[in-house]
């Protein structure tokens, strides 16, 4: 398994996505230039900024490296010679998994450097009034990427069961937006406001509650931005949350795979 | 290959040909399509997924960008009304999305008050921000200054200064909660806001129409003094500004930036015919109607 995950990473950086990353972060450079454009809060724009553009470059892996890696494998054949070798699906699947998260969990660590040093000189020019707590940043973008390993293992569910790669990008798009909304759809529905709906919606929405990933709890952008605390317990919950979460989506995916006709 | 030149270069010349009439018509389209349409918070927040702070702050800049485009049309002597309304539905939608955005409480609190008199809800998304920003001494002091200088709620003004004062650890605020909040001290509560505000500003388009504002209350306060001269001098309050600089009390001659003149009401009080804004001069008629001054 362990040679799926390396050739998976090989396979990455040969396509060029690294260096596609690399194009994207140059979008870090204006950071600056535009948080200047606050009024009281540079520091906390320019950090700001630095999330939600790792944020959205973690998300756009995960759809594209996500939804096309086992249709790719399958329309370019590569499986049939793989699976020829004496390895389990299964593995081969969980390889495949494996290589892409850890390819996010990079990407992560080298576009969170690229924060540091935007966030770093922005505050060094002007001085916040809050301090900014490092520590807390990190452990945002961590819980970012996360996310977005829980959402390739929605992509590689997507993949095992369809022929094109249009169900696992839109699938995982799809997921990703309804994911965030979760919480506040169910706050609403819990609440005196939501009197006019039909017990129908109520019990619909719910059902969506408990059986869509719900990315609301990986999101610390606040925190981060603003120095507040964490909350640690709720960090060790939705750690949790996460493993059995990706356990789930992993096992599911497998067996379908391995049950997959392939022709 | 000189079939794909040709097509290159008509291309360029159709761009080139409309480009021009493009961006003067973006240039020219009404401000409030600029400031655009904010749906509802609650669809915005569905569509923003993880990228509520940055949605916020957006919609803050936003605002701040069509501001700062007046300000500097009223420079070249246009004034174009400000769209405050859509301006006041951003910076709220936006405190929806980020409840702890500070720009936007800022700027609310720079235009909400003198400019649209929209006191209580000053202070209502103050009140807001102050359950989030637990730690930020600016908005219990915004919040101050409106209840003693704009609703002359002197007890609860007394209690935002008092936790400015804890928050700040500076001993300013608890002593303006004590030394302004009367009446009488009404111009010097201005002087200081408006000090404290236009130092702390970065941004060139607020900070000119802080100092701007601040000028025009150090000007009021001027006359005050050589007024209060005056009735000491003579025993009984001038009737009009002339006659308090033709008593050698007030020179220069008291001179108001934003175009208008200083005159004294009924009571004494020091009042302007621009009512301390730009679009105000016009209005030269307003004073001999009997409309209030608009100080406060």
């Amino acid at each position: 398994m362990t040679t799926i995950i390396r050739i998976t990473l090989k396979g990455i950086f040969r396509d060029r996505v690294f260096q596609g990353i690399m194009v994207t972060a140059c979008a870090f450079l204006l950071i600056p230039v535009i948080a200047s454009l606050s009024m009281r809060q540079v520091t906390e724009l320019s950090l700001t900024l630095s999330l939600s553009l790792i944020s959205f470059i973690l998300l756009l892996l995960a759809v594209f490296l996500g939804g096309t890696s086992l249709w790719k494998d399958i329309e370019r054949r590569y499986t049939f010679s793989v699976l020829g070798l004496p390895l389990s699906r299964q593995s081969y699947m969980i390889g495949r998994f494996g290589g892409t998260a850890l390819f996010v969990l990079l990407a992560a660590a080298v576009l969170g450097v690229a924060a540091f040093a935007v966030v770093s000189y922005s505050s060094a020019i002007y001085p916040t009034d809050r301090p900014i707590v490092w520590s807390t940043m990190a452990i945002c973008i961590l819980f970012d990427a996360l996310k977005y390993i829980l959402l390739i293992a929605v992509a590689f569910l997507f993949s095992t069961v369809s022929t094109s790669f249009f169900l696992p990008v839109f699938g995982t798009i799809a997921t990703f937006l309804a994911g965030g909304v979760t919480q506040q759809v169910f706050e609403f529905v819990n609440s005196p406001a939501s009197k006019a709906l039909s017990p129908l919606v109520k019990k619909l929405a719910t059902i969506l509650y408990y059986l869509l990933p719900n990315f609301g709890a990986f999101d610390l952008k606040v925190n981060a931005i603003y120095s507040l605390p964490l909350p640690f317990e709720g960090l060790l919950l939705t750690a949790a949350y996460f493993v059995v979460y990706v356990g789930l989506l992993l096992s599911a995916a497998a067996t379908i795979f391995s049950r997959r006709e392939m022709r | 290959m000189i079939r794909t030149v040709s097509t290159g270069i008509v291309s360029l010349l159709l761009y080139g040909i409309l480009i021009l009439p493009f961006t003067t018509y973006l240039k020219n389209k009404p401000f409030v399509e600029k400031l655009g349409y904010v749906p509802s918070v609650a669809a915005l927040k569905s569509v923003a997924a993880d990228h509520k702070e940055l949605v916020a702050a957006t919609l803050v800049l936003k605002v701040l960008m069509y501001f700062g485009g007046l300000v500097e049309k009223a420079d070249n002597q246009v004034a174009v009304p400000p769209d405050y309304m859509s301006m006041s539905r951003l910076l709220h939608g936006a405190v929806k999305l980020d409840p702890y955005n500070m720009d936007a409480y800022y700027f609310a609190q720079g235009f909400l008050t003198w400019d649209v008199k929209q006191f209580k809800m000053a202070n209502d998304l103050l009140d807001y921000g102050m359950k989030y920003r637990t730690w930020d001494w600016y908005l219990p002091f915004f919040a101050g200054f409106n209840s003693a200088y704009f609703l002359h709620d002197y007890k609860k003004a007394a209690d935002y200064y008092k936790l400015a004062g804890e928050l700040s650890g500076a001993d300013l605020h608890k002593s303006l909660a004590g030394r302004y909040l009367q009446e009488s001290g009404q111009t010097d509560l201005a002087i200081t806001y408006l000090s404290t505000m236009a130092k702390i500003e970065r941004n060139p388009a607020l900070k000119k129409t802080y100092l701007i504002r601040l000028n025009a209350f150090k000007e009021v306060r001027r006359i005050e003094i050589a007024r209060d001269r005056y009735r000491e001098n003579h025993g009984k309050m001038p009737a009009t500004v002339e006659e308090v600089v033709q008593g050698g009390l007030l020179t220069p001659v008291p001179r108001d930036p934003y175009g208008g003149t200083f005159y004294l009401e009924a009571d004494g009080k020091v009042a302007t015919t621009s009512k301390f804004a730009f679009s105000g001069v016009k209005g030269n008629s307003s004073i001999k109607s009997g409309e209030p001054n608009e100080r406060h």
